[in-house]
């Protein structure tokens, strides 16, 4: 499945409430969760942290692209979170971090993968886009923009 | 006139969608009697791309490599079982790279007639970023290409194949 085929607004929560790196990674698992895109919020949340533990996915520009694999997922799932004031993120370029794009695999699915954050990483290169995202309204007008239509 | 279709390539990937295309182009190897070749590419760039980017850390990107290997091999026996239960004969190639460049590579190496590969993105986006790698060697393959669409009836098809 193309990445754009999973953006849906049931995976995109704008503004997230969380003010901290441990709380985001939180609040984006749980988004997964609450669309019914995941069955054991702990295993996947584990992962997640377990990979930010060895180096930050927080990139420049406010763009964060946390993922991992995990056996917890049969197939590619796909959470954006929106944070307009910014979140301590642990970036590279000591930003706070705005845009969130959650990635989980199957450990099994490799390609997919990184196929798909290959497509997030080219979306992080638009500033206009990211720029356009941050200053949504609401989960449509974000799934609006990302799908062009 | 000699045979229209003489050598098949079906792009492989791991995805549902190519695993029936995979079926489509078997029964259409057994139908028209061509040379069917599974294709697989591991894709390198894309995980160069992630290192620079920061998105992989080194480590990352060694152990992906190897799970896509590993993922290429299980896909394409995958796709030579499917073939041989269904006594069609099936050459299984793999490449690194560039997925798209390396599928426009292989189809002008091997003269492939015909490129089948699984059903694209349903929605179309106006955002250049979101074109995959299928949907670039489609644009950019000198041969004709044959979109598979509607899974179940591909099913029916290859199951149907004696």
């Amino acid at each position: 499945m193309a990445l754009i085929d999973m953006v849906t607004e049931e995976i995109v929560k704008i503004p997230l409430e969380s003010k901290d790196k441990p709380d985001v990674l939180r609040e984006l698992v749980q988004i997964l969760k609450d669309a019914g895109q995941i069955d054991d919020f702990d295993a996947v949340l584990e992962v997640i942290r377990e990979r930010e533990d060895k180096g930050s996915t927080g990139l420049e520009k406010g763009f964060a692209v946390p993922h991992a694999k995990t056996p917890a997922v049969c197939s590619l799932k796909l959470a954006i979170g929106i944070a307009p004031d910014g979140i301590d993120f642990d970036s590279l370029d000591k930003q706070p971090s705005k845009l969130f794009f959650l990635l989980v695999a199957a450990p099994d699915q490799s390609g997919p993968h990184v196929e798909a954050l290959s497509e997030i990483a080219k979306l992080s290169r638009s500033n206009a886009l990211c720029k356009a995202l941050v200053n949504a309204d609401n989960a449509a007008e974000v799934v609006e923009l990302l799908k062009g239509e | 006139m000699s045979k229209p279709i003489k050598k098949i390539m079906v792009y492989v990937d791991g995805t549902e969608q190519s695993v029936t295309a995979a079926q489509y182009a078997i029964c259409l190897a057994a139908f028209s009697g061509a040379e069917l070749i599974a294709y697989y590419v591991v894709n390198t760039r894309a995980m160069e791309d992630l290192l620079r980017a920061r998105i992989f850390l080194k480590d990352e990107q060694v152990e992906y490599e190897q799970d896509m290997e590993s993922d290429a091999d299980r896909y394409l026996n995958h796709v030579n079982e499917l073939a041989v239960q269904k006594g069609v004969s099936i050459s299984r190639k793999r490449s690194k790279g560039s997925v798209h460049k390396e599928i426009v590579s292989a189809v002008n190496d091997e003269e492939i007639d015909l490129l089948v590969i699984g059903e694209l993105s349903r929605i179309r986006s106006r955002r250049d970023e979101f074109y995959d790698e299928a949907e670039r060697a489609m644009r950019n393959v000198p041969c004709s290409v044959l979109i598979v669409k509607d899974d179940d009836r591909v099913w029916e098809m290859y199951q149907s194949l004696s």
